[in-house]
C-alpha cells in the first residue's frame, strides 16, 4: 500500500509530537511533579487549585480582554484600511501604504517588543515626545495592557489587512455596477454587496485573530514580565512560569488545558454564530 | 465634483498613517547608525549625522551574533524543507491514493489543528530532556517537521490539479514517487512557494519554542539571542542593542522588498485557501 508509505513520515511525527504529548498533558495535569522527584498522584487537586488561584483568574481575564480588543481593532481597522487601499490611487501611493502596514508583520516579536520598549520609554522614547506625555505606560497598571494591545496591533495588522484586501478583490465588479445602476449609494453598496461577499473572509480573519490572541506570550515576557502586579500576565505566560520557572509541571499542564478548552469553546461558538451572518 | 478632492484627501490620510506606522522602524535604523552621544536626542533625529557603523561592530562583543544567525538559518531551512516534504507526501496520499482508513486518519490530523503548541510543550520538554536534546537545535526543528496545516493546504492545492495528468503518467508505467515529484509538485509550485515562505517566516521569527528549549548563547536563535542581549546591555549602550535589532530586521526588509509579491501572495493564499 503506497498510501501508508507516503503518510508514514507525517503520521509518525504526528504521533510522537502531537498525539502523545496531548495525552500526556491530560495525564500530567493529574499529578504533582517538579521534574526531579517522583511524580505524586494528585487527582483533581491542580484543577481545584486553579479555580482558587487569583493569579489564574487574572491571567484568564487579561487574555480575554486582550483577545477581544485584538479582534475588534484588527478586523475593524483592517477593514477600513483594506477599503481605503482598494480604490483608484497612484501606484506609488498604493505600494507605500501597503508596504508600510504589512511589513511590521514580518519582523519577529523579539525585535518588535525590544524596539517598542524604547519607543515607549517615558524619558527618551519617540512616543513620549510626540504625544507630549511622561506617562510610563508599561509600568502603569491601567495602561500596560492597552499599550500591549496597541503594540500587538502595530505588529500584526498587516496580516489581517492583507487577508481582508485579498477578500475585497474577490468581490465581482459587476455586482457593484448593478447596484450603482439601481441607484444604491456607496454605503448601501458596501452593506448589501461588499459585506455579504466578504463575510467568509471576515469570519476567517476573526477566528484566526482570536486563536492567535489567546496564545499571546512574547510581548508580555519581553516587555512587562506580566507586570505591573500581574496586570499583563497572559494564560500562556502563567503556564510558562509554572512549568519552567517554578517547576509545577502538573499545574502547568492543567493551565494549558484551560487554554485549550477556552480556544475550543470560543471557536466552536464562533462557528455556530457564523451560520447567522456568513454567506456560503 | 467633490469626489476627486475627497479621494486625494483620503490618500493623504493613508500616507500619513503609513508614515506613522514605519516611524519606529526608521527611528531604529537611524539610532543604530548614530554615534552613541548623538543617539536618543529629543526632538528625535530622523537622519543620522554623521552616520557610523561603530555600533554594529560592537554587537559581536556582547553576543555570538554570527553563530545565532547561523542557528536561525539552519533551523528555518531544515524545518521548511522537512515540513514541505512530509506534507507533500501525505497530501498526495490523502488526495490521490486509496487505502483503508484514509479519511479517518485525515480527520484525526485535521482535528489536531486546534491543539495549541502551548499544550504539548510541557510533555515535549520532558521527552527532550529524557533524550538529552534540551539546549540543542534538534529540539527546535524535529517537532516542526510535521505541519498539519501544510498537509491540509497542499491537499487542497493538489486536488485542483487535473487527475488526467497522473493517469497519463500511470499509463506510461510511472510510479507514485515519480508522479508526485515530476508531475504534481512542479504544477503545485505556487502552493509550495506560498507554504514555504509561510513556514520559513514562522520558524525564523519563532520566540516561544526556542526561548523554552535553548539556554546557551551559542545555541540560541536570533530572536532569543536579541532578548538575551537586552539583559547583557544593562546600563550600557542601548545603541548596540539597536544595531543588533537592525541586523535582524534589515535582511527581512531587503528580502521583502525584492519578493514582495510572493510574500503577500503567501499570506493571501494560505489564508484564503484554508
Amino acid at each position: 500500500m503506497p498510501g501508508y508509505l507516503f503518510i508514514s513520515p507525517a503520521v509518525l511525527l504526528f504521533l510522537i509530537f502531537v498525539a502523545l504529548p496531548l495525552l500526556a498533558a491530560f495525564g500530567l495535569s493529574l499529578f504533582h511533579w517538579d521534574l526531579l522527584s517522583t511524580p505524586e498522584f494528585a487527582g483533581l487537586d491542580n484543577f481545584k487549585q486553579l479555580v482558587q488561584d487569583s493569579a489564574t483568574i487574572r491571567a484568564v481575564f487579561n487574555t480575554f480582554v486582550f483577545a477581544l480588543a485584538s479582534v475588534v481593532t484588527h478586523v475593524g481597522i483592517g477593514m477600513l484600511l483594506a477599503l481605503g487601499v482598494h480604490r483608484t490611487m497612484t501606484r506609488g501611493t498604493k505600494y507605500f501604504v501597503r508596504t508600510a502596514f504589512f511589513f511590521p508583520f514580518l519582523v519577529s516579536w523579539a525585535a518588535v517588543a525590544l524596539l517598542w520598549k524604547y519607543v515607549l520609554d517615558p524619558t527618551f522614547g519617540i512616543a513620549a515626545y510626540y504625544l507630549q506625555s511622561s506617562t510610563n505606560w508599561l509600568a502603569s497598571p491601567t495602561w500596560a495592557l492597552p499599550t500591549l494591545i496597541v503594540v500587538d496591533w502595530w505588529h500584526t495588522i498587516g496580516y489581517t489587512f492583507i487577508i481582508l484586501l485579498a477578500g475585497l478583490q474577490t468581490v465581482p465588479a459587476q455586482l457593484h455596477e448593478a447596484a450603482r445602476v439601481d441607484g444604491a449609494n456607496a454605503w448601501w453598496r458596501f452593506w448589501s454587496v461588499t459585506l455579504p461577499v466578504m463575510s467568509p473572509t471576515i469570519f476567517f480573519a476573526t477566528v484566526i485573530t482570536f486563536i492567535g490572541a489567546f496564545q499571546i506570550f512574547d510581548p508580555m515576557v519581553i516587555m512587562t514580565q506580566g507586570g505591573p502586579d500581574g496586570a499583563t500576565r497572559s494564560i500562556v505566560q502563567y503556564t510558562y512560569e509554572k512549568g519552567f520557572q517554578s517547576f509545577e509541571v502538573g499545574y502547568a499542564a492543567a493551565l494549558s488545558l484551560v487554554l485549550f478548552v477556552v480556544i475550543m469553546v470560543v471557536t466552536g461558538l464562533q462557528f455556530r454564530l457564523s451560520r447567522r451572518w456568513v454567506h456560503q | 465634483m467633490g469626489a476627486p478632492v475627497k479621494g486625494r484627501l483620503l490618500d493623504l490620510v493613508l500616507v500619513l498613517a503609513g508614515l506613522v506606522m514605519i516611524a519606529p522602524l526608521v527611528w531604529l535604523i537611524v539610532t543604530a547608525l548614530s554615534e552613541p552621544i548623538n543617539a536618543f536626542q529629543l526632538p528625535p533625529q530622523w537622519i543620522p549625522r554623521p552616520p557610523t557603523l561603530q555600533n554594529f561592530q560592537q554587537v559581536p562583543d556582547l553576543i555570538p551574533f554570527a553563530q545565532m544567525a547561523w542557528n536561525s538559518v539552519q533551523i528555518a531551512v531544515i524545518t521548511t524543507a522537512g515540513a514541505l516534504l512530509t506534507s507533500a507526501l501525505a497530501a498526495y496520499a490523502f488526495n490521490r491514493l486509496r487505502f483503508p482508513g484514509r479519511d479517518q486518519i485525515f480527520s484525526v490530523l485535521l482535528a489536531a489543528l486546534v491543539v495549541p503548541v502551548q499544550l504539548t510543550v510541557v510533555p515535549i520538554f520532558i521527552m527532550m530532556r529524557w533524550l538529552h536534546l534540551v539546549d540543542t537545535t534538534v529540539a527546535i526543528w524535529l517537532p516542526a517537521l510535521v505541519n498539519v496545516f501544510g498537509i491540509f493546504f497542499l491537499r487542497q492545492y493538489i486536488s485542483s490539479i487535473p487527475r488526467e495528468l497522473d493517469e497519463a503518467a500511470i499509463m506510461d508505467g510511472a510510479g507514485h514517487f515519480w508522479i508526485l515529484f515530476r508531475v504534481i509538485l512542479p504544477l503545485a509550485r505556487p502552493g509550495l512557494t506560498a507554504l514555504g515562505i509561510f513556514v520559513f517566516e514562522a520558524s525564523w521569527n519563532n520566540f516561544f519554542w526556542p526561548y523554552i528549549f535553548l539556554s546557551s548563547p551559542e545555541k540560541m536563535t536570533l530572536p532569543v539571542g536579541l532578548v538575551s542581549l537586552q539583559g547583557a546591555v544593562g546600563g550600557g549602550p542601548a545603541v548596540v542593542l539597536f544595531a543588533a535589532i537592525t541586523l535582524v530586521v534589515l535582511p527581512i526588509l531587503v528580502l521583502f522588498l525584492i519578493f514582495q509579491r510572493s510574500f503577500i501572495a503567501s499570506i493571501a493564499t494560505t489564508g484564503l485557501r484554508a
